[in-house]
Parts: C-alpha cells; structure tokens; sequence
C-alpha cells in the first residue's frame, strides 16, 4: 500500500510541476486571425481571363510599400481593424519601349468590422464585412485618380464575397 | 520497628497511546502573503480537516480571489469564490505520539465568479498596421465552474497543536460556463486554465487544531 502511494505521490508532483511551469503561449502560426482582403485581377474584356498585373505595388497612407509584382493576378490586402476604411495606392507599370510608365489609383475599401475571440495566446480577431453596393453607406470600394491625373487604370470590379473571414477565397475581382 | 522490603515490580502496563482527535483550521500563507506583495492579486484560503479515523481525515478549503492578469493580447480581471471538500488520507505511520501526515486525497471544487475583459489586441499576422487595442471593459458575470481535484501534502505539527503544511494539487475541469465571446482564463480555486482541462495548483498552510477528545491508537 505504502509502494502506491509513493509512486502517486510522486507522480502527482511530477505532473503538477510539469502544469506548474507556465507556458509562454504563442498564437501558432495558421491559426486563422485577422484575415486580409483577397484581390485577383481579370481581363476587362473578358471577365474570366486572369490577367496579371505588371510592376506592381501597393501602400496605404505613409506605411511601406508592398511589391514590386509581377506575374500574379492574386494580392493580399490587409485592412484596419481600428476604423471601418482602409484607403490604399494601387500602381500598376507599364513597360513601353524600355520605359515604365506608372498609373496609381486610390481605392478606398469601406466595411464593418467584427471582433471575435481566438484563444488566450492569440487574443482577438477582426472579421470583416464590405458594405452593400448602391445602399446609404459608403461603397464597398471608391476608386479615385491619384495626383498623377493619369486616370483610373481600374475600370470594374465585382465583390465575390462580402463576409471576409479567412484569406481561403477571393473577395474582389478587379478588371483592367 | 519491623523492617519490610518489599520487591516492587515496576508495574510495566504502559500509559496507553493516543491520538488526537478535533477539528484543524488554518489558512494558506501564500495567498495571503501574495495579497500584500502582488497589487493585482487579492484573495485568502481557509483550510480545514476533521478526523474520523486513525487514517481518514474529512478536508475542505474555502477561498476568494481577485487577480488581474495581463497576457501579452488580453489583460482582464477574475473575481470570485470557491469552496472545495474532499478527504485526505494519511500514509504515514507516526512514532510515538506524534501527529505528522504524508497524505493523498481528493476534493470536488466549485467555484462561482464574474470575469471582466480590461483590454485587448487584435490580431492580425500580416503586421500591416499596428496592432489595435480595444477597451471593451466587458464584465462576464454569473459564471460558474466543477471541478476534481487530486491531492498530494504533509502536515508537520510544529509544536503543540500546530501544524505547518504543504500540498500539491492535480485539477480536472468538469464543466464551466463559459462567457460570450471569451473564454475561462482563470477560475479562482482552479487557477489559470490550460487548452486541455488540466490545471495545477499548490497551498501552504498554517493550522491549529482544536482538540475534541483522544482515541486510542
């Protein structure tokens, strides 16, 4: 009897000392937090031809700038979870005899946000939803020229998916 | 005078030994220690045992807590009560008339308590922006949790009737009710909750007992 309680003994402070460390939880990576907005780009002539962008780079306001990007039709583009619009510079090159030409167009994406609980080592996460096209909000998406009046390079979009909730699926299609 | 020497035998029937027998009462010394030391901690233990045989003690604790805690994504505030009853048994033989234990036990744990998010990060690994934070000051009231607990400790009687004591706890969550939107992070008598329904905890304690009658042992 004495043997058993010795080894239960013994085993109960193995493993309360073992639960006792406490553990520096990380949030894993892939685990689904904030996702950011999906973009692809397509053909405007021909709505189901992907069509990849060419010397391509996108910032938002004064933060870094992403890319340049070539050979893709696929982005990835984060939003603010502190405010319900997002404003970002589109600038897509064209190679013309050697020269790059540049057009920039600044889409402002307009949506409601949604904070939803991870877990203890993630905290929380944003989910968002675009607004409703042609309702009393702003549009899910206003396209403006940039200050090089180069005019809009992006002529159509359609939303895929308002409910943007993990970066599995495209949310926006853009047509140049 | 006539002289008579008489042998006497030592009578050699021994005083016969005992036990003590009576309720001990004490409290947890960390806790109530970590209440001056920790301003985000406040809370107190009152532990009890009462024997009913040679071997088996009936034993509870009953506490309060209030602790804040802040994770690198949440800062949020439990607050509550728990009360846990359960038996110990001693497996150590005691010499003499001393009244030490090396025991193992269980306790069924209960605890009602509110939880209030403070603050929060959201989090976003495209690391884009920087990172929000939300003050919500959310209270989750009204919560409650079941829990099993496996005990392992000693009780060393320091001198007359008073012991100093230490045990280690394995805890099995049952059930708890969870608030809306979060989660429990830490449930006073349980502790800090983990992914599996596993916990940890300790207690160090200071008891007297409070003598009711002797048996044999």
């Amino acid at each position: 009897m004495k043997k058993i309680i010795t080894v239960f003994l013994l085993a109960l402070l193995t493993a309360v000392s073992f639960w006792s460390c406490e553990k520096d939880d990380i949030c894993a990576e892939g685990t689904v937090t904030t996702p950011s907005l999906i973009i692809e780009f397509y053909n405007r002539d021909n709505h189901t031809d992907p069509k990849n962008v060419t010397f391509f780079s996108y910032f938002s306001a004064d933060l870094d700038t992403i890319g340049t990007i070539n050979g893709t039709n696929h982005i990835e583009v984060p939003l603010r979870t502190d405010t319900t619009a997002t404003t970002w510079n589109f600038r897509l090159g064209s190679s013309q005899l050697g020269e790059i030409t540049y057009n920039t167009d600044v889409i402002t994406f307009n949506y409601e946000t949604k904070e939803l609980f991870v877990s203890r080592a993630c905290g929380f996460k944003s989910n968002f939803t675009l607004n409703l096209q042609n309702g009393t909000a702003p549009d899910p998406l206003v396209i403006e020229d940039s200050e090089d009046e180069e005019g809009l390079w992006i002529q159509e979009y359609t939303i895929e998916e308002s409910n943007i909730e993990n970066e599995d699926e495209v949310h926006v299609k853009i047509y140049f | 005078m006539p002289a008579f020497s008489q042998e006497q035998k030592t009578d050699t029937v021994q005083k016969p030994k005992t036990d003590k027998y009576g309720i001990r009462v004490g409290a947890d010394l960390y806790r109530f220690a970590r209440s001056f030391y920790d301003h985000d901690f406040q809370g107190f233990e009152i532990v009890a045992d009462y024997r009913l045989t040679k071997k088996i003690y009936a034993a509870g604790e009953i506490g309060n807590t209030k602790i804040t805690v802040n994770d690198d994504q949440l800062n949020f505030t439990t607050n509550g009560s728990y009360i846990k009853l359960g038996f110990d048994y001693n497996a150590y033989e005691n010499w003499l008339d001393m009244q030490n234990m090396i025991y193992i036990g269980f306790r069924y744990g209960f605890s009602s308590y509110s939880q209030t998010l403070n603050s929060y990060k959201i989090y976003d690994d495209s690391g884009y922006f920087e990172q929000t934070v939300v003050y919500p000051n959310q209270e989750y009231s009204g919560l409650s949790a079941h829990w099993l607990e496996f005990v392992g400790g000693i009780k060393a009687e320091l001198f007359n009737n008073l012991y100093l004591g230490f045990s280690v706890r394995l805890k099995a969550l049952i059930t708890d009710k969870k608030p809306d939107n979060f989660d429990n992070l830490y449930i006073p008598g349980f502790n800090r909750t983990y992914d599996g329904s596993f916990g940890a905890g300790f207690n160090y304690t200071l008891s007297y007992t409070i003598p009711l009658y002797k048996r044999a042992k």
